[in-house]
């Protein structure tokens, strides 16, 4: 399907480990050793009036503050489709409500918790806020939550039933299920893949704004076993359809973490598939999460906008800084089943 | 132009049996699922519920899963039903098709949570279910099972989940990123949920009465629906014979409160004119709404009125066929798509049981005859989630 005016991406607001609300990690990360961190929450009396602030959790005050400055930054008040991913929803309210039946009982039980546990809380809240009659949605699928999301987004723009779409990325992590993803395997014990938490909200837009970061070119997902050719259709396909050669391709921002089991596969499968390309990543400096990869695609994002890779990003440690950047592949993968596949173009490509 | 979206097959699981067999069965013969307590291990004994009348092992049986796996009941109950829904349309095995799998969920892998969440935070004895917890785990056990699927997508949005992912579904198809889709969603009951609707207090004690003038809330149920969908090429390429076409879809949000709908149906009206829109329909067109009809005071108020709104002087014959099978909350807009879908094959229009008082706030009443005034072309299917989340979906005839 042709596209004749590009889908870009307009602004892009963030509350994760980083300092929130800013790109300061650009040139100042701060780095952790720790294995569990919880974000930078920014002063919400700034924003809130304080009973809002207090009937809200962690991960509901934060999309609604990211969403709030994104339609602020990209004077789109009013998005046509509000879409978010989250692997995990809203687990503290989750939590508070499973941990109260668990120990209490089924007689005294309250209902806050267990109306702010659903997944869309995030997206309905986002909605009446804005007041949106639109489109909304929720995808709740591990580690491609925010790509599924993504790519509902593009799909609706890409045949114009919408012009624009406020596209999320939300997960909290509380200490007590930090400690059961360790459990799993999924998060790691110090100093490997340290566990984040993330708050993006994202304007898309089917036209371009003076100061859009980057082009959104295309999203692919593929399921399949390990060792199978899923992601090298996949990532054929997104070409394809974005009409772009590999040879184009500057650098790939990948989902490496730190984590034995989480990197081997993009040792393997990135030299494959992406011969010779310069690997950037992005979790340590923001941390594991389900919908991280929306924290790698708006890293990437930045460097678009600004036409340089800081050195910090790329998995060479020898390599300066870059200055001048073309295309940029995210890659994110999880546990080898799920591949997801992000191109992004500066705004003039 | 879009492409124009048809079923080619479905499969469905709930309190009415396993199967579209049982399914019409129970409907036509007004036989509800609804009944006391069976399965679900919760101190409300009081509150009627449409279980799945099998447990977990017999589920297992009949899957010839091991016992020994780590599943769920929301997994089991999916994999019934997507398994009819595959050998209806015969995609069982490899076809070289791009086929996505889209489930809707939201309790997801809690039934084992709450059982062993003192486990999860105690010991490592029931690891296993740490990992069967979220959403995309559910649907990922219902791909591996199959190993079919290139694709696997969760859908959350409440009690709207399986009537967006079959609207995902369409959108996927209409635009070339997928050859097939078995589309659809799954929940079963658990103490999570039921409690939580308690503390609403939005249950009825009694069988629940959806557009009564004296209801008294809902009924939870539980179940899993899936639906195959094809664009016309994939069809004729294989040959497949289908079943009618998803005509018209559309989602909408009320962005009026988290757990009530706006006075007015706002949303919900906004839904069924969208979809209408889609279908390049007229209210008038429309032979059966098959609707939300949750049953609470709230709902069926709203919804009514956003009825009215949308197909001012034609409404057509409505009921709830929650009265049969309970809320099924995240597998609701499959488990009525199928019912939807049966209505329109076998030309019929499914009762709203245990109505016996209009509501004085609306013009109509449900449907208490089965027999539709003129033959059915058009079904919509409403599905309304928390947050007000609105979907519409219409099935037509080929």
């Amino acid at each position: 399907m042709s596209t004749p005016n590009g889908i870009y991406l307009l602004a892009a607001k963030q509350i994760s480990v980083q300092p929130p609300l800013t790109d300061e990690w650009m040139d100042a990360p701060i780095r952790y050793r720790e294995p569990y961190v919880q974000a930078i929450d920014p002063d919400y009396k700034r924003y809130f009036a304080p009973n809002v602030a207090r009937r809200l959790g962690k991960i509901l005050k934060r999309a609604m503050l990211t969403a709030r400055l994104v339609r602020e930054a990209s004077g789109v008040d009013n998005p046509d489709a509000i879409i978010t991913g989250t692997g995990l929803g809203c687990i503290e309210s989750t939590e508070a409500f499973l941990n109260a039946l668990a120990r209490g009982g089924e007689e005294l039980l309250t209902p806050t918790h267990f109306m702010q546990s659903t997944h869309n809380t995030i997206s309905s809240l986002i909605a009446i806020d804005a007041g949106c009659k639109g489109y909304n949605s929720t995808y709740a699928h591990k580690g491609i939550s925010l790509e599924c999301a993504l790519a509902d987004a593009f799909t609706q723009l890409e045949c114009s039933r919408i012009q624009t779409a406020l596209v999320g990325a939300h997960d909290e992590m509380t200490p007590t299920y930090f400690t059961l993803l360790k459990r799993t395997g999924y998060l790691g014990h110090a100093p490997g893949g340290f566990s984040g938490e993330v708050a993006l909200s994202m304007m898309l837009a089917a036209t371009r704004s003076k100061n859009a970061l980057c082009r959104l070119r295309g999203v692919e997902m593929a399921y399949g076993p390990a060792n199978s050719d899923a992601p090298r259709q996949a990532l054929t396909r997104l070409l394809q359809r974005a009409r772009c050669s590999p040879n184009e391709i500057d650098a790939v921002m990948t989902g490496l973490s730190g984590l034995p089991a989480n990197d081997q596969v993009y040792a393997r499968i990135c030299p494959e598939l992406l011969p010779n390309k310069n690997l950037l990543r992005y979790k340590h400096l923001f941390g594991e999460a389900y919908t991280a990869p929306g924290l790698g695609m708006y890293a990437a994002a930045v460097c678009l906008y600004r036409q340089r890779i800081p050195a910090h990003l790329f998995v060479d440690h020898k390599r300066g800084e870059q200055r001048g950047v073309g295309h940029i592949l995210c890659y994110n993968q999880l546990e080898e089943k799920n591949h997801a596949f992000i191109l992004l173009s500066p705004c003039g490509k | 132009m879009p492409k124009e979206i048809f079923v080619t097959g479905c499969g469905i699981v709930s309190a009415l049996g396993a199967g579209k067999e049982a399914t019409l069965t129970a409907l036509r013969e007004r036989r509800t699922g609804i009944a006391p307590v069976r399965y679900l291990k919760t101190a409300h004994t009081e509150l009627p519920v449409g279980e799945v009348k099998m447990s977990n092992e017999e589920m297992m049986r009949a899957l010839r899963i091991p016992e020994a796996a780590a599943t769920t009941r929301t997994s089991l109950m999916g994999m019934l039903a997507a398994r009819e829904a595959l050998d209806h349309a015969q995609l069982r095995n490899k076809s070289g098709l791009r086929t996505a799998l889209i489930s809707g969920t939201t309790v997801g892998g809690m039934d084992k949570s709450e059982q062993y969440y003192l486990d999860f935070l105690e010991n490592d004895t029931k690891n296993a279910y740490i990992a069967t917890h979220d959403c995309g785990a559910c649907t990922e056990m219902i791909a591996d099972y199959f190993g079919v699927f290139s694709a696997v997508q969760t859908i959350s949005t409440a009690c709207s989940s399986a009537a967006n992912a079959i609207m995902l579904g369409a959108m996927l198809i209409d635009s070339g990123r997928a050859d097939a889709v078995v589309a659809g969603g799954c929940e079963c009951i658990t103490k999570f949920h039921l409690n939580g609707f308690n503390t609403l207090m939005i249950l009825d004690r009694n069988l629940c009465k959806p557009f009564d003038a004296h209801r008294a809330g809902l009924n939870l149920g539980e179940g899993a629906a899936f639906l195959v969908l094809e664009a016309e090429d994939t069809l004729r390429r294989r040959s497949a014979a289908p079943l009618c076409r998803l005509a018209g879809y559309a989602n909408t949000c009320d962005a009026y409160h988290q757990t009530a709908s706006s006075p007015n149906g706002e949303g919900a009206c906004l839904a069924m004119q969208a979809a209408l829109r889609t279908a390049n329909l007229r209210p008038k067109d429309v032979g059966y709404i098959n609707a939300h009809g949750t049953g609470t005071e709230n709902n069926d108020l709203c919804e009514g009125r956003a009825i009215q709104r949308a197909f001012g002087r034609c409404i057509p014959p409505v009921s709830s066929t929650k009265s049969f099978t309970g809320h099924t909350t995240s597998a609701a807009g499959g488990v009525e798509a199928v019912i939807s879908l049966l209505a329109l094959r076998h030309g019929f229009i499914p009762a709203s049981l245990n109505f016996a008082n209009p509501m004085p706030e609306l013009a109509f009443t449900p449907a208490t005859t089965d027999q539709p005034p003129t033959p059915l072309r058009h079904v919509l299917s409403n599905s309304f989630g928390f947050g007000g989340n609105e979907t519409s979906l219409i099935f037509s005839t080929i």
